[in-house]
């Protein structure tokens, strides 16, 4: 009898215990799935003025879902009230920034769930980095998969929708991950990727995100200084398709090409992309030849003159393709070669890996080198069908 | 014949007792504290250059023990060097395996509280592992093969499946270039991935429980082959994954490569649970065979029973485990613990075995 | 030894093995005067109603002669139409002249060899002795003037018929199932596995209730070792009475403290068999259709004999269930309590959304959540296996419909507790043998503690423990844990997956079986 009361009080008090100890409830928490991080340009006007101004103001804009918003999500949206809830607060870091918004809301803050991460156009421009996501990398709540994205402009506006039911962060990363199908996204960078990226010293391409009339649009790519770490410039959705050619990271992607002799568009779809950076040295001087092959269909084709798809034509296809194709990343290469003197297309990395000797010569002002570097292309296109009609 | 009695280890139970040993926190930590040294992404090289010295060393180890049959090192090391020497020499083996224990369950809270329980006290996360592992060390060195024998299976089921989904994020460029700056840095980074092959040290003490001792050496190759393949592998996996640049940073890059990627259509998404399960088991293996064999010089230096010896152990290993005041300080712990290991089992075994041979030839 | 000190006259039984002689057997030896032997009868049993004395006179002679029996447990058929028959009619008829007077000696064989046309028949002359026989069905008759009476087999208790076992369903195979009556169980055994190597020996459990107890095995698979030790154990067995296997069970298991049961049982003269074929042991108890079968091993807890009447693939694949009911059944709501109070940031984002939504409102944490539930649903199962067979099944429909389903629109629970808690409770039923069932059932429980302080760490912790536990179970030197370990590749071919019979040549070697091979 005294036993069985000494072991009931024990499981009594390890149960109270347990309380004070690491369990919290799910429905006591909010989850973050996105984060914005701003530049708070208009300021704390009260804080400029008491002089506590230190120029270094983050605006922080979390997305949450809590137990009212996800239960609209789930009752159909029936409701008018959104499925998510959106909370900004500002602070001299991220922690503080984070640990303000406590003031704000009733749930405790979860981070397992981000997401996604977007990072201001102006505050990229001005900030390392490294240094901004240091908390991210630090904190064990925060997950290495969350996604890292650069917005056009601010930030926190990716995180707003004009229909209650959507919720952006989460739209956004789908859309991110539709990049089987079009050669315009780049491949999706993780926090855990992005460390090697920014440790590694080399100059590199982030996803970039705009807003149009309060919806999202992947549009282009963010150049990143592997020196200052920061924000130079954007390319374009075009420019982006280049650089997914080199790099051979895709899958699927159109490519709009013109018959050369009715000037009619033949829509090329390709189901395959490899590509290979070659690097060739020779004493002193470094050359690349980029090798880019291609499998696909006919997507698309304008010329209703009825002629059938014979081989003849086909070839012809091919070839507009290829031209097509090399357009593209020649574009983008004398982009970044010549108006930016930047390295963002990997070709640093492959000579790495087959000269490392070599590198280690230029990998100092390998920014600079790189933009004088002749590069060779060879495309390879082959159309392996035409679809369902002939 | 009576049945279920025998107190004697088959040479598989003896290599997966090995294997579990030695699979310990190595798994997370490997991959940084070798890239700290190395700065390339040759470091698979070195965990075999470090496996192979590991097999060298064990099979020493191995033939001094097959020299006294059904003896441990407690007991030999006392008629190789003397009574006070030997019993000496046992004494510093004993407070090794502690010292080991002790640092594998530190390791663990720290692990446990960073993860999955922030805000436990470490000593509620210590207290009952610590307290298991007593229970199942009082039955000997029989139920806890069989323990490790249940518990390797799920180990290489969960570690494989777990490894292979960071597929979908493994770069095979992070791992070239192959050699990229020569062979020097490679052996420099021996010492570290040796040290992660510690384990080995238990042949001294298993073998003597053998029921054929005479399989002692296959035991080691394939125990240590066994381990190697699984170094390599999170090896190669958590590099190709993060990049040599990307691991430098991290404090538990096994765990952060499995965070890194998520999995979608699946019951889970993310799968460093499934990781720390098998971690946290393999922590359990590591410290019960240490606590065991501490305990076990402990009784048989003393001649007596083993029982008040594992009592009596487990606030001392508690306390030691508690010294090193942060994440830094429990790094350095086992570091000094690796390298003392190093002089006691790579050193040590060699010079009793050539006194050994000297005096047998005289005897 | 205690015992026979107490009372002052140890029953003995002619069918214990060492029968020792009882110096003081004065005043219970027939005295050969009738009506002083029947006196001592009654003394003994005659206070009991149901036990008749039918007293009446052999033939046309003027012998007396009583027969005693119990009412109900001898076959009074028997008695009226053969052997009151033969004794008071064709006794006559045999001896034509019908006025013998015989000496009592010759009365007493003539009547064994001649007119009894019982098969079993013997002579004793203790009467202690043979009340217990008289309390088991046989009939005793005495016959005045003789020293010696005639013990007349004709038990015939009012038994069962050999029906479908209730317990062990199966959709193929045998639809026998064993009975209370010990000798149609070992009938049952014989006819089915009809080799002259079975052995039943016979021991007499319970002080004072004087049970017959068959310890059955094949002689020459086997292990003598452990037949050994089962039958040292039984004759360890110091009780006044043994009302079921599970008593047995209890009195002989290594380790009382194990949650885990140490004997199967089982009701399927099949299942016996296997095991016997296995080299395993049957103990059989009169008075209940339980047989235990030992040693056993926790993976064949998990073996039902149709994975073997089935063909191999999906007697595999049902087995493989099985390990995840179990796993279920065990872990289910521990991990639910862990994920949803501990670990949220390791369910899918979506499920957790959805989770959030659901237990919005919920007013307690997910322990007490689910102790709620838990306990409901164990509560439910014990009262629908109480009631009477129509109103269980309705019960059931009650309580899981509109239960749970007033539970969740009050508010009391979430919906993805309901689910949990009724996955885990029909996990449960999968198990096949009930009584690891029933352990499983409440170590579940222990589970969800473990994982209510430390979440998935101390679902981890739990393993740990319940494997440390398992690994240094023995059952009867067999260590509990075997077939999973230690790795031995012929004996996993019949662990979680099936091999085609072709290939299962071997006996399971944890058993160290005299014969190990299948061969013929």
């Amino acid at each position: 009898m005294k036993m069985t009361q000494k072991v009931l009080i024990f499981i009594l008090a390890v149960i109270s215990l347990s309380g004070c100890w690491s369990s919290k409830e799910i429905e006591e928490l909010g989850l973050i799935i996105g984060t914005a991080i701003d530049l708070d340009n208009e300021g704390e006007f009260e804080d400029r003025q008491s002089g506590i101004d230190n120029g270094n103001v983050f605006k922080l804009t979390n997305q949450l879902i809590t137990a009212e918003t996800a239960n609209n999500a789930t009752n159909g949206g029936q409701s008018q009230v959104r499925a998510y809830k959106n909370i900004t607060e500002t602070g001299e870091a991220v922690l503080p920034a984070l640990r303000n918004m406590i003031l704000r809301i009733d749930k405790r803050a979860f981070g397992e769930h981000a997401k996604v991460i977007i990072i201001g156009e102006e505050l990229a421009r001005g900030y390392n980095l490294e240094q901004v996501l240091d908390f991210f990398r630090r904190e064990q709540e925060m997950r290495s998969s969350t996604l890292i994205v650069i917005a056009k402009g601010s930030a926190s506006k990716t995180l707003e929708s004009a229909e209650p039911t959507v919720i952006p962060a989460i739209q956004l990363v789908e859309m991110i991950q539709g990049k089987e199908r079009s050669t315009k996204i780049l491949t999706p960078m993780p926090i855990a990727k992005m460390e090697g990226q920014l440790n590694s010293g080399n100059s590199f391409l982030i996803q970039t995100v705009s807003t149009e009339n309060n919806d999202r649009k992947l549009t282009g790519a963010a150049m990143i200084d592997g020196n200052t770490k920061t924000l130079r410039a954007f390319l374009n959705d075009t420019e982006t398709e280049g650089v997914t050619w080199i790099k051979g990271k895709g899958k699927g992607g159109l490519v709009r090409s013109y018959d050369e002799e009715d000037s009619q568009p033949i829509v090329y779809e390709s189901l395959s992309m490899k590509s290979k950076i070659k690097p060739s040295v020779q004493g002193d001087s470094i050359s690349f030849t980029v090798k880019i092959e291609t499998e696909g269909r006919i997507g698309e084709h304008w010329d209703i003159s009825g002629k059938a798809f014979d081989s003849k034509y086909m070839k012809k296809a091919e070839k507009a393709t290829e031209k097509e194709i090399e357009r593209l990343v020649k574009n983008v290469l004398e982009k970044t070669q010549e108006e930016y003197k930047m390295d963002v297309l990997g070709f640093g990395r492959s000579l790495q890996i087959s000269h490392p000797q070599v590198w280690k010569k230029v990998k100092n002002n390998w920014d600079e080198t790189f933009s004088d570097i002749p590069v060779e292309f060879s495309i390879n296109v082959s159309i392996k069908e035409m679809g369902t009609s002939r | 014949m009576k049945i279920g009695s025998k107190e004697k280890l088959s040479s598989p139970q003896a290599a997966v007792i090995l294997v579990n040993y030695i699979l310990a926190a190595g798994i997370l930590t490997l991959p940084r504290s070798s890239a700290e040294k190395l700065e390339s992404p040759d470091i698979w090289m070195t965990v075999i250059l470090g496996g192979l010295f590991a097999m060298g060393a064990g099979i020493i180890i191995v033939k001094l023990s097959q020299r006294y049959p059904g003896r441990t090192i407690y007991k030999y090391s006392q008629e190789i060097a003397g009574k006070w020497a030997g019993s000496f020499l046992g004494l510093i083996i004993i407070i090794y395996f502690f010292s080991l224990a002790a640092y594998e369950i530190r390791v663990l809270s720290e692990v446990t509280s960073l993860f999955l329980l922030e805000g436990t006290p470490i000593w509620a996360i210590i207290m009952p592992f610590m307290w298991i592992g007593l229970y199942l060390i009082g039955g000997g060195i029989d139920p806890i093969a069989r323990l490790f024998e249940l518990i390797l299976p799920i180990t290489v089921i969960i570690f494989l499946i777990v490894i292979s989904m960071s597929m979908g994020i493994f770069e095979l460029d992070n791992l070239r270039p192959v050699l990229g700056s020569g062979i020097t840095p490679i052996i420099k980074g021996v010492s570290t991935t040796v040290v992660a092959f510690l384990g080995i040290e238990i042949m001294l003490i298993i073998v003597a429980f053998m029921d054929k001792p005479a399989q002692a050496v296959k035991v080691v190759l394939i125990g240590t082959g066994t381990s190697m393949f699984f170094y390599l592998i999170t090896v190669v996996m958590v590099i190709g994954g993060l990049s040599v640049d990307g691991v430098l940073t991290k404090t538990w890059p096994t765990i952060d490569l499995i965070r890194s990627f998520e999995i979608q259509g699946l019951i889970f998404e993310r799968f460093e649970s499934l990781l720390l399960t098998i971690w946290i088991m393999q922590i359990f293996t590591t410290y019960t065979i240490t606590f065991y064999a501490a305990s076990l010089g402990l009784s048989q230096i003393f001649k007596k029973k083993i029982g008040p010896f594992q009592f009596g152990l487990l606030p001392v290993i508690y306390l030691i485990g508690m010294i090193p005041a942060n994440m830094n300080e429990v790094f350095a712990m086992g570091d000094m613990i690796g390298y003392s290991a190093l002089i006691l089992f790579g050193v040590l075994p060699l010079a009793l075995l050539i006194i050994s041979k000297i005096k047998g030839d005289k005897a | 030894m205690k015992m026979s000190q107490i009372k002052k006259k140890p029953i003995k039984s002619s069918t214990m093995k060492h029968e020792k002689k009882n110096e003081d057997e004065g005043p219970y030896e027939l005295t050969g005067e009738i009506q002083r032997d029947l006196q001592l009868f009654k003394k003994e049993i005659g206070h009991n109603s149901d036990v008749h004395f039918r007293e009446f006179n052999i033939g046309l002679t003027s012998i007396r002669a009583v027969l005693i029996y119990v009412d109900g447990l001898s076959d009074k058929e028997l008695i009226d139409k053969h052997i009151m028959k033969s004794l008071m009619q064709d006794f006559t008829d045999a001896k034509g002249d019908g006025r013998h007077e015989a000496k009592e000696k010759f009365t007493v064989d003539y009547i064994k060899s001649h007119i009894l046309s019982l098969g079993e028949i013997s002579a004793a002359s203790n009467i202690k002795d043979t009340v217990p026989q008289i309390l088991k069905g046989s009939a005793v008759l005495l016959l005045d003037g003789a020293f010696e009476m005639l013990i007349l087999g004709i038990a015939n208790g009012k038994t069962r018929n050999i029906e479908e076992p209730v317990s062990e369903q199966a959709v193929r195979g045998p639809r026998e199932g064993f009975t209370e009556n010990l000798s149609d169980n070992t009938a049952l055994l014989r006819r089915n596995g009809g080799t002259e190597k079975l052995i039943f020996s016979k021991f007499i459990v319970g002080k004072r209730s004087n049970k017959d107890l068959i310890v059955a095995y094949i002689e020459d698979i086997a292990n003598p070792a452990i037949v050994e030790e089962v039958k040292s154990r039984i004759q360890q067995i110091d009780i006044d009475n043994v009302m079921e296997s599970g008593y047995v069970e209890q009195l002989i298991e290594d380790n009382f403290m194990s949650p885990f049961p140490q004997a199967q049982n089982t009701e399927r003269p099949d299942r016996v068999n296997a095991a016997l074929m296995e080299g395993r042991v049957a103990i059989l108890l009169d008075g209940t259709p339980f047989a235990l079968l030992v040693p056993v091993t926790f993976s064949m807890m998990l073996q039902a004999s149709e994975d073997y009447y089935e063909r191999w693939i999906s007697g595999s694949l049902i087995r493989l269930l099985r390990f995840v009911a179990i796993f279920i059944s065990l872990f289910g709501p521990a991990l639910y309590i862990s994920f949803v109070s501990f670990h949220q940031g390791l369910i899918p984002t979506k499920l957790a959304m959805s989770i959030i939504g659901t237990r919005d409102g919920v007013p307690f944490p997910s322990i007490i959540e689910a102790l709620i539930m838990e306990v409901a649903i164990e509560i439910l199962r014990e009262a629908g296996l109480r009631l009477p067979k129509p109103i269980g099944p309705a019960i059931g429909i009650v309580g899981a419909l509109i239960i749970g389903e007033a539970a969740v629109s009050a508010g009391i629970v979430s919906p993805i507790m309901v689910i949990v808690v009724a996955v885990t409770a029909i996990s449960s039923f999968a198990i096949p043998e009930y009584s690891l069932g029933i352990s499983l059932r409440y170590l579940r429980f222990v589970c969800m503690f473990f994982a209510a302080v430390f979440g998935l760490y101390g679902v981890i912790l739990f393993f740990l423990f319940i494997s440390s536990h398992l690994v240094k179970l023995k059952s009867f030197g067999v260590p509990y844990i075997s077939l999973a370990v230690p790795y031995r590749l012929s004996d996993w071919k019949d662990f979680i997956v099936r091999f085609p019979l072709k290939v299962l040549k071997e006996r399971p070697s944890m058993l160290h079986p005299k014969d190990p091979t299948r061969k013929g």
